[in-house]
């Protein structure tokens, strides 16, 4: 526990040092959140502005976490130092842990950052025990973003590489996921594509949360995919963390 | 004992083999220069010493241990100090340090990272960003997370590669002064007259071992050309590397007073070295 929490650490000591990328992750969000809003604003009156807003902060926390954290690990691989991490006796769990631990402090400031900003530009107000059970979706979307993020850089030999990957991981979580259109209404094999994907499960989720007497005993399976998700990830991701032959 | 014992180790990615059923062995306390040209199979021999790969085929042991096997108890006995700098930019030389020798769990973090921030010359900059160091300065802060944890065998993978000659004599003091405190250390390197500097040494060429021996030894294997002036005649002559040799070639000729001036011209170890993997050259490429 000691050399996980030693990584995480070092992560968060790596981002503090580096507050161009800090302040650029915290404040991308921020802006998209504010377009949207200039977006919704053309919709007409009676528009559901919530099912669009919530989930979309979500699904940005869910995409800078990946992207963040597949670059980062590829960064580590070509500059040698995750085999000089793990010559010198960290092991793989304890790697992932820490990089869990320290992406997951700045995906918080994140989902704070974002959360915040759509409710008081979107006039939303839910009760405390909803917005905690909406912090606890984004963070699990956040714990599969970081392992997803890990698995990919797998595949990924420079960092301009992880860049096709954005597109193909990406894009299939906004159009399969519910965010945008019912998924009822999609062909029977890009359903099946949709439930791969952790963003499906989220949206579910949180599409309950933000309706009328939302609960998250209501979607609790789709919780607890989504936990299953993050494991299934962590110990592919634990697997695919190889050292540098 | 011996510190590092390699038997048939063999590598192989694909169609390329890397290590080509290599042997050798390294007594403890000694200085070791594994020397050879680029892609020789020298990091590939050091990262399967320190498990970070697995071979092909064949036996390699470290103080005793087996690096895959045994891979937990050997990490707390080596130090690693790759090609690369393989440091974290944004982190400060101390940071870095620290960083990689919490995984030893020391029970005086602080006091080792001052110790080798000392032994390394860095306390002066050792709060400052590593990216803001010279090339040189990072390979002591790589030489220095390496050190830490006071490891028994050093392996050191083209430590003064790209780095100025000052500095580079510094490296080899700070090395020559470990191994009298009975550290081995396990360097390889492309720049041949370091071999000079080390108490043993493999030259290793395409994967395999093409001679090991003390530096003095391989230096012998070498040829002396003699230029002898009488007058104004000059005769040349060449003969073996070894001083008796030398001393033959003179008895032979006698030092008659005719005999104004000799010149004696010794092959460097670069050309010894040069002599003994060209041919192989050739062969590979023939």
């Amino acid at each position: 526990m000691i050399h996980t929490l030693g990584v995480a650490r070092r992560v968060l000591t790596q981002l503090v040092h580096d507050r161009r990328l800090l302040a650029l992750s915290v404040a991308a969000p921020l802006v998209i959140i504010y377009l949207l809003k200039l977006f919704l604003d053309t919709m007409p009156p009676g528009f559901d502005v919530a099912r669009y807003a919530v989930p979309i902060a979500a699904f940005l926390v869910h995409f800078l976490a990946f992207l963040l954290c597949a670059i980062v690990l590829v960064q580590e691989r070509t500059e040698g130092t995750l085999a000089r991490m793990l010559i010198n006796g960290y092991r793989r769990p304890e790697i992932l842990g820490g990089y869990l631990l320290g992406y997951l402090g700045l995906a918080t400031l994140q989902a704070i950052a974002a959360l915040t900003e759509v409710l008081v530009l979107f006039k939303l107000s839910y009760s405390a025990g909803i917005l905690i059970a909406l912090f606890i979706v984004v963070w699990l979307l956040a714990i599969a973003s970081v392992m997803l993020g890990i698995f990919i850089s797998t595949f990924a030999r420079n960092a301009a590489q992880v860049f096709p990957f954005i597109p193909l991981v990406i894009l299939p979580s906004v159009f399969l996921s519910g965010l945008l259109v019912d998924v009822t209404r999609l062909p029977h094999w890009a359903q099946v594509l949709g439930h791969l994907l952790p963003l499906f499960y989220a949206n579910q989720v949180i599409q309950v949360l933000i309706g009328p007497n939302g609960s998250l005993d209501a979607r609790s399976g789709d919780v607890a995919v989504l936990v299953a998700y993050s494991l299934v990830l962590l110990l592919v991701a634990s697997r695919t963390l190889a050292e540098a032959e | 004992m011996d510190a590092i014992m390699v038997e048939g180790l063999s590598k192989q990615y694909g169609k390329v083999v890397a290590l080509r059923d290599l042997n050798l062995t390294v007594a403890e306390g000694v200085v070791f220069g594994l020397l050879g040209p680029n892609g020789a199979g020298k990091s590939t021999l050091i990262k399967a010493l320190v498990g970070a790969l697995t071979p092909s085929s064949g036996k390699a042991r470290v103080l005793g241990l087996d690096p895959l096997r045994d891979q937990r108890d050997l990490r707390r006995r080596i130090g690693y100090m790759p090609q690369e700098p393989a440091l974290y930019s944004d982190l400060s030389a101390r940071e870095n340090i620290a960083f990689f020798a919490r995984a030893h769990d020391l029970p005086n973090l602080e006091g080792c990272v001052d110790d080798v921030l000392t032994l390394t010359d860095l306390g002066d900059r050792a709060d400052d960003p590593v990216r803001t160091f010279s090339g040189g300065m990072q390979r002591r802060v790589s030489l220095a997370c390496a050190l830490a944890h006071r490891p028994r065998v050093l392996f050191l993978d083209e430590p003064t590669a790209a780095v100025d000659p000052v500095l580079r004599a510094r490296f080899w003091r700070t090395f020559r002064e470990m191994a009298t405190t009975g550290v081995t250390l396990f360097i390889s390197t492309h720049l041949m007259d370091e071999a000079l500097l080390c108490d043993q040494v493999a030259v290793v060429r395409a994967g395999e071992t093409v001679i090991t021996g003390p530096p003095k030894e391989i230096l012998d294997l070498g040829k002396t050309r003699l230029t002898f002036h009488r007058g104004a005649a000059v005769e040349r002559q060449t003969i073996g590397g070894h001083p008796e040799d030398l001393a033959a070639a003179l008895h032979a000729r006698g030092l008659a007073a005719e005999v104004t001036a000799i010149e004696i011209e010794r092959d460097t170890l670069e050309a010894v070295i040069f002599g003994l993997i060209a041919p192989q050259e050739q062969e590979n490429h023939g």
